[in-house]
């Protein structure tokens, strides 16, 4: 966020993903997330991201949360940014039925077809919690299609702020539990040549004399 | 020495690249959104046409190439004049600011984001390009004012050098 001129030190970088309909909140999420703000928010143009830092499990992490157009008219460019993404966020609104039953329709055939890691790790997410009484898509039900697709399940508010930071503590934590997620987020890969020095050989060291 | 050089430039790179938050798009999304556009143009209906060509607006001026920003300017430029619904406007206007920010023109930038504003004050993506322009600006100007310092301090130098120097010889 702050425009720091420094490098920021980390040990991982990490790309998180996160899709869905439109309207479902996934803006919101990533904002409720990121800068503890929550509006009303117009439609992504495209794809939009957002850096964050934190440390979990003892590790300094630096995310980079993509956050895509739910709007059918951007599929085919929303599509190419999964390659990469060690986590994708599948995210449905609990009072639309539509955005829970495209889940299966489109959302996880796109992850199919266009996510070219094998160990990604995904996650459902029933947003606007918030509006329980409006509620159509039962807990049960998402749990249900969370088992099925092999994906981790939370139900939040963005709005209120509820299960928020859970969801992307408990998607980053099962990243740092996969070894091959892990080895490719690891800052040394991403850091290049530059950063990259060789510990001191014994020649270095017992160069002189 | 080697990784202090790196992390010079590191920073360095970091510094003018400003880390900013808008999203870089890879030349071959734009090969294609490039292609989408050929395949709409047998015979498709005018509005999946301009999707594509949106998309393809959209990739150009995210483009890590130059000459690709320059070319998705000039495809917002030409067809802003044509029929837009107000929500096809607003977006070509916001399209264009990133083009032009991309292509260092920040003034201009930051007036067509001004407009976005206007329209829609809460648009997070316009305010965003804002705050990155005014960062870039504000950084701008210290880099010339840097500048500017290194010149005097190399004039004074010299000076002081010649100073020195006619000195001795008395």
């Amino acid at each position: 966020m702050e425009a720091s001129s420094s490098t920021p030190e980390f040990d991982y970088l990490f790309k998180l993903l996160l899709i869905g309909d439109s309207g479902v909140g996934k803006s919101s999420l990533l904002l409720s997330f990121t800068s503890d703000a929550f509006e009303d928010l117009s439609p992504t143009i495209g794809v939009d991201f957002k850096v964050k830092h934190v440390t979990l499990g003892g590790k300094k992490l630096k995310l980079a949360i993509w956050d895509t157009a739910g709007q059918e008219r951007f599929r085919t460019l929303t599509s190419s940014y999964y390659r990469g993404a060690q986590g994708i966020i599948m995210v449905y609104d609990v009072t639309r039925r539509d955005t829970f039953t495209n889940l299966s329709d489109i959302w996880a055939k796109e992850i199919d077809l266009y996510s070219t890691n094998q160990d990604c790790i995904k996650m459902l997410v029933g947003n606007k919690v918030d509006k329980e009484s409006d509620r159509v898509v039962s807990k049960k039900e998402g749990i249900d299609f969370a088992r099925e697709y092999g994906c981790l399940f939370i139900e939040c508010s963005a709005k209120t702020r509820v299960n928020v930071e859970q969801c992307f503590e408990e998607l980053v934590l099962k990243i740092l539990d996969t070894p091959s997620l892990l080895a490719e987020g690891s800052a040394g890969v991403r850091k290049n040549i530059f950063k990259q020095k060789p510990p001191e050989t014994d020649a270095s060291t017992s160069g002189c004399c | 020495m080697d990784s202090k050089i790196g992390n010079f430039f590191e920073s360095v790179g970091h510094f003018f690249s400003g880390g900013d938050q808008i999203p870089w798009c890879d030349s071959d999304i734009v090969t294609g959104c490039e292609r989408e556009v050929a395949e709409a143009g047998k015979g498709s209906s005018d509005e999946l046409k301009s999707e594509c060509i949106m998309r393809l607006s959209w990739a150009l001026v995210h483009s890590k190439r130059p000459e690709d920003v320059q070319r998705g300017i000039a495809m917002l430029e030409a067809s802003l004049g044509g029929s837009n619904s107000p929500m096809q406007m607003r977006e070509k206007i916001y399209l264009l600011a990133v083009g032009y920010y991309r292509s260092g023109d920040y003034a201009r930038s930051r007036q067509l984001v001004e407009r976005c504003l206007e329209i829609e004050p809460q648009w997070r993506q316009a305010l965003t390009l804002r705050k990155t322009i005014e960062d870039k600006i504000t950084k701008d100007g210290v880099i010339g004012i840097g500048i500017a310092a290194t010149a005097v301090t190399a004039v004074g130098l010299l000076a002081g050098g010649i100073v020195a120097a006619l000195s001795r010889k008395k």
